[in-house]
């Protein structure tokens, strides 16, 4: 079947769903009429009427066919037209290439940025997520004070109580996250003769360890081997792992028998029992493993380490198991009064844990690529009307010799389609390489990057985008052109049809938009630039020069660490380890102090938990905040220049056999210890319900630093010693006025101390502070961006319509200076005229933005979403920006001569 | 198109058509089933156009702007579509006649000559 006529096959099909079109009714009255008066005829000639009826219809050949036939033809001609319009179309623009070349460049722009904003919200907010029913998946929270984290982890005891209790879900899974230091080496199977052929260095991965229930609540299969099974979550059982498709692949040669061999992590033996396929961590790829939890049984309530992710039964609602889970927490807190104060179990569903925290910064993003895009539609309506105008002849010399105004409407906008179309393909080319220029720099503050594709749907999207945009800017030009005064526009040479009041005001009104449109954006833009410069210039709180800090992760060999024969940690072997380490840096030359610790400024931190003061209002203590407990060495507060204001900090004295020590901060001092001394008090760790816990000496206080992240506000923090509380992984801090180029000789140092000792995540403090802030600086950029592009736009918008308008009114110009008028009369005329549209545009934009910028707030920081400053500095810039650009128009119509602009018809 | 001249009349062109249905108009508007004895009637019997034909042609010219329609009633007061020919479908009549006559003289002599 040719396609011409399958196409009529489908229209067919449209109308039969639909109602029937007014041209179909004409064609049934028609036929009908026909065979009616075929009857008539045979009737007349003496044939009885049913048999006259009967012969009409045989003579007919088949009412339905004949129907069929002239769509058929109409269908063809339908195509003919299309084709020869859309020839006809490439001619006028190919003639016109400065025309095109301006309309498709914005429509590229505008198609553009929208393609590739909307291709990460698909995939953020809307693509599926990677697991069987995804919808029907959600993760229990743990919610209380003092530890007031909105979706905080669980407690071993915690997801006891929940796994036995949570009857809304059919099956939940419990995993947790880890770190596992590999050793050099690949994986090593019983029978292989050699061992390892691998030589991979050593390397840390991320991943986490997990219940059985885990994966059969996700659904997805392995791509070998297999899952855990019921039971491998036993306490002190066989350690399994299952490896992500990606470190099969870059670690092990995707080696197809991996499945039962044995790799070392944190200097244990781990057996492979199988592999996930990619597709499983697209969101969250960070994750390369999966180790096997061990349900070891809970002495106490806390400390909080899992997290949950569950199935739903089939039926069962979210607001069902919201309550069910709620009145669990309630009997819990009533079973662990001293443990837990307001406590909740908050159930989400899974999406929104991966996504809910980006919505609104993706939703901003969306919204300024549209406003970017009706700005490249206005413009190239504006465009196209100007250029309409000056066919203006060509159409009413061809309406005259019969054209129909509709085939007219049609060919036009077939011009504005082909436009269209052209505009998207060059900007989905653009998208393209915005997006992997996207994946390339990822700021990590889009989860589910792997999930962001240029696909399908995406298409689809920009297609119907190019459609609408094509028909919008085409759409009012078209009209504007077919609708005049046929004879009189012929006889003035076509100018009537083109600078009729209707226009001018349509201009007028586009021009008006396109500034609404450029300050509401703008207005985003400058709330997020503030934003940005108050944020990058707040105090992380310490005083060495960020340029003049390295610091980095070491993960020693862990077998150095422990004592057999129960991988027990060995605190003295430690501390000695670490000793050595420090003895070997601080001799390199350049380096001017080196230190221990394991949470960092601006956003590094591991641990928090509550604290009770000694002395303090047990039922006060009950809402004592959860906070940063650093453990630092006796070289960390110099080594960054915190300042000592009261006491001391940390010395070799400290010792695991003296008194436990702690230094606080002067939050803390101020919140806890007003009015007092605080050195001489005690602190106690974790919260009221753990009364013998050990109890910290305060013996001074420091300057506050920022450990959370530099948006968040001063938040107490208390220190302890690493002298005395040791941990196997700490961060080496080294202060050189050489930088990051002492870094090779620090690591040279390091492995001569442990050859195996992994050391990562190295960094500048200057970088590590440039990173913490990534987000909103990348926020800000894509804003500016947009802004910068609508700017760019509606200035070339306003030059363009207020030359034009210029450019038309010379005769009338011409005239006044005939008639006397002075050179700046004109001026303040066209000024005048330009500063109104400029004003009805910022007045516009400025309602606009008051209602609107609400939704930015949690962007900000340090502005209010309607902050005078902001909203004044960029009205006014607009407003220049506009007058200049109709001023250069205003001096052409100041220096028009007028003997040529009268001679001009 | 059925004929009474047989199977070879079938391969008559569309064009020729078009052109017995600008003629069948010239006089006055007509509707469907009065062009088709129209045309029965200016060839004397030698075609008769069905309505499988005569529609989609109808139709097609309506597109290419050589005929307008309106509804109207027939003798009979049935309701009925009347076409008539527009001024370019005149001119295309005038241009399509001279066309066929000079081909038909060119093929006559073709023939002609032994």
């Amino acid at each position: 079947m040719s396609w011409r006529a399958r196409a009529a096959q489908a229209a067919s099909a449209w109308r039969n769903l639909f109602r029937r079109s007014r041209v179909e009714r004409d064609l049934d009255a028609e036929m009908k009429g026909y065979v009616d008066m075929l009857t008539d005829e045979h009737v007349r000639a003496g044939m009885p009427a049913s048999e006259a009826r009967r012969a009409a219809l045989l003579a007919t050949g088949g009412v339905e066919q004949v129907k069929e036939q002239v769509r058929d033809v109409k269908m063809g001609v339908f195509l003919q037209t299309l084709w020869q319009d859309a020839r006809y179309a490439t001619r006028v623009l190919v003639k016109n290439p400065g025309f095109s070349a301006a309309a498709i460049l914005t429509l590229m722009l505008g198609i553009g940025a929208t393609t590739a904003i909307f291709s990460v919200v698909d995939g953020v907010l809307f693509r599926p997520l990677p697991y069987a029913d995804a919808d029907r998946l959600a993760a229990i929270f743990l919610k209380f004070t003092p530890q007031n984290m909105a979706r905080g982890p669980l407690s071993m005891a915690d997801a006891l109580d929940v796994l036995a209790n949570c009857r809304s879900f059919q099956e939940i899974g419990l995993f947790q996250n880890g770190r596992l230091d590999l050793a050099a080496g690949g994986a090593s199977g019983t029978g292989d003769a050699t061992g390892t052929s691998s030589s991979a260095p050593a390397e840390q991965i991320s991943g986490f360890f997990a219940t059985p229930s885990f994966f059969s609540v996700l659904g997805v299969r392995p791509i070998l081997g297999r899952t855990f099974l019921p039971g491998e979550d036993a306490p002190n059982g066989a350690r399994l792992i299952i490896l992500s498709e990606g470190l099969w692949r870059r670690r092990y040669q995707a080696d197809a028998s991996i499945v039962g061999k044995t790799i070392t992590a944190n200097s244990l033996s781990y057996t492979i029992v199988g592999v996930m396929p990619a597709n499983f961590t697209t969101s969250s790829p960070e994750v390369e493993y999966w180790g096997n939890l061990w349900m070891t049984p809970p002495t106490r309530r806390g400390p909080f380490f899992l997290r949950t992710v569950g199935r739903l039964r089939p039926g069962v609602t979210l607001e069902q198991a919201q309550a069910e889970a709620s009145a669990l927490g309630r009997r819990i807190e009533q079973g662990a009064p001293r443990d837990y104060s307001n406590l909740d179990l908050p159930v989400v569903p899974l999406r929104e844990v991966f996504v809910g925290d980006a919505r609104p910064a993706l939703m901003v993003m969306f919204a300024a690529v549209g406003v970017v895009l009706l700005i490249a539609t206005v413009n190239v309506a504006n465009l196209l009307l100007v250029r309409g105008s000056s066919r203006g002849r060509e159409i009413a010399v061809r309406l005259s010799l019969g054209a129909s105004r509709g085939r007219l409407i049609r060919q036009l906008l077939t011009e504005s389609l082909l436009l269209s179309l052209l505009g998207a393909a060059g900007g989905i080319a653009l998208a393209y390489a915005g997006l992997e220029l996207l994946r390339a720099t990822n700021p990590g503050t889009i989860p589910r990057i792997g999930d962001v594709r240029l696909d399908m749907r995406v298409l689809m999207f920009t297609a119907a985008v190019s459609l609408m945009t094509g028909i919008l800017f085409g759409l009012a030009p078209a009209l504007q052109s077919v609708r005049s005064d046929l004879t009189r526009s012929l006889r003035d040479g076509g100018r009537s049809m083109t600078s009729g009041a209707a226009r001018r005001r349509m201009h007028a009104a586009l021009v008006v938009a396109e500034i609404a449109l450029s300050l509401m954006l703008l207005i985003g833009a400058g709330l997020l630039l503030r934003s940005f410069f108050l944020l990058q210039h707040v105090e992380a709180g310490f005083q060495t020069s960020p340029t003049e800090l390295v610091t980095m992760r070491v993960s020693p060999n862990r077998a150095r660490l422990t004592r057999q024969p129960n991988n027990q940690f060995d605190e003295a072997a430690t501390l000695r380890y670490y000793e050595r380490l420090l003895e070997r840096v601080r001799q390199i030359p350049g380096v001017q102090s080196v230190a221990l610790a394991e949470a960092l400024p601006p956003n590094r931190s591991s641990w928090n938990d509550s604290f009770v003061i000694e002395g303090q209002d047990p039922i006060e203590a009950k809402s004592n905040p959860s906070v940063v407990i650093p453990t630092v060495d006796t070289g960390y507060f110099r080594a960054l220049g915190i300042p000592v204001r009261r006491g001391r900090v940390f010395t070799e004295r400290d010792t695991p056999e003296s008194t436990r020590v702690t230094v606080i901060s002067e939050e803390m001092a101020r919140r806890y210890f007003a009015g007092r001394d605080p050195i001489g008090q005690k602190i106690k760790v974790s919260g009221p319900g753990l009364p013998n816990n050990p109890r910290y000496e305060v013996i001074g206080v420091v300057g506050d630093v920022k450990y959370s992240g530099l948006q968040d506000d001063h938040a107490p923090v208390y220190y302890r010693a690493q002298g005395q509380a040791p941990n196997m992984r700490m961060f080496l801090v080294v202060r050189s006025a050489l930088g990051a180029r002492v870094v090779p000789t620090v690591r040279r140092e390091i492995q001569a101390v442990d050859g195996e000792a992994i050391v990562n995540q190295v960094e500048t403090m200057e970088e590590a502070l440039a990173e913490s802030i990534a987000g909103p600086r990348f926020r800000m950029l894509l804003i500016v961006v947009f802004a910068s592009v609508a700017l760019m736009l509606a200035a070339t918008g306003i030059y363009g319509v207020m030359a034009y308008s210029v450019a038309q009114r010379t005769h009338e110009m011409g005239l006044r200076f005939a008639l006397g008028a002075a050179r700046g009369d004109v001026l303040r005329l066209v000024m005048g005229q330009a500063a109104r549209l400029a004003v009805a545009g910022i007045g516009l934009g400025l309602i606009g933005s008051l209602l609107l910028t609400r939704w930015m707030s949690t962007l900000l920081f340090g502005v209010e979403p309607t902050d005078p400053t902001t909203f004044a500095a960029v009205a006014t810039g607009l407003a220049a920006i506009a007058l200049i650009a109709s001023a250069l128009p205003a001096r052409r119509a100041m220096r028009i001569d007028p003997i040529v602009a009268l001679r001009q018809e | 198109m059925a004929s009474s001249t047989g199977q070879s009349q079938l391969n008559l062109l569309q064009g020729t058509l078009d052109l017995l249905i600008l003629k069948a108009l010239a006089p006055g508007e007509l509707h469907g089933l009065g062009v088709s004895r129209r045309i029965e009637q200016i060839t004397k019997g030698a075609f008769q156009v069905k309505p499988g034909s005569l529609f989609p042609a109808l139709h097609r010219l309506e597109e290419a702007g050589w005929l307008s329609s309106t509804w109207g009633e027939s003798e009979n007061r049935r309701k009925a579509k009347f076409y008539q020919l527009t001024k370019a479908g005149r001119r295309q009549l005038e241009t399509e006649t001279e066309e066929w006559q000079r081909i038909s003289l060119a093929i006559g002599l073709a023939l002609r000559t032994t």
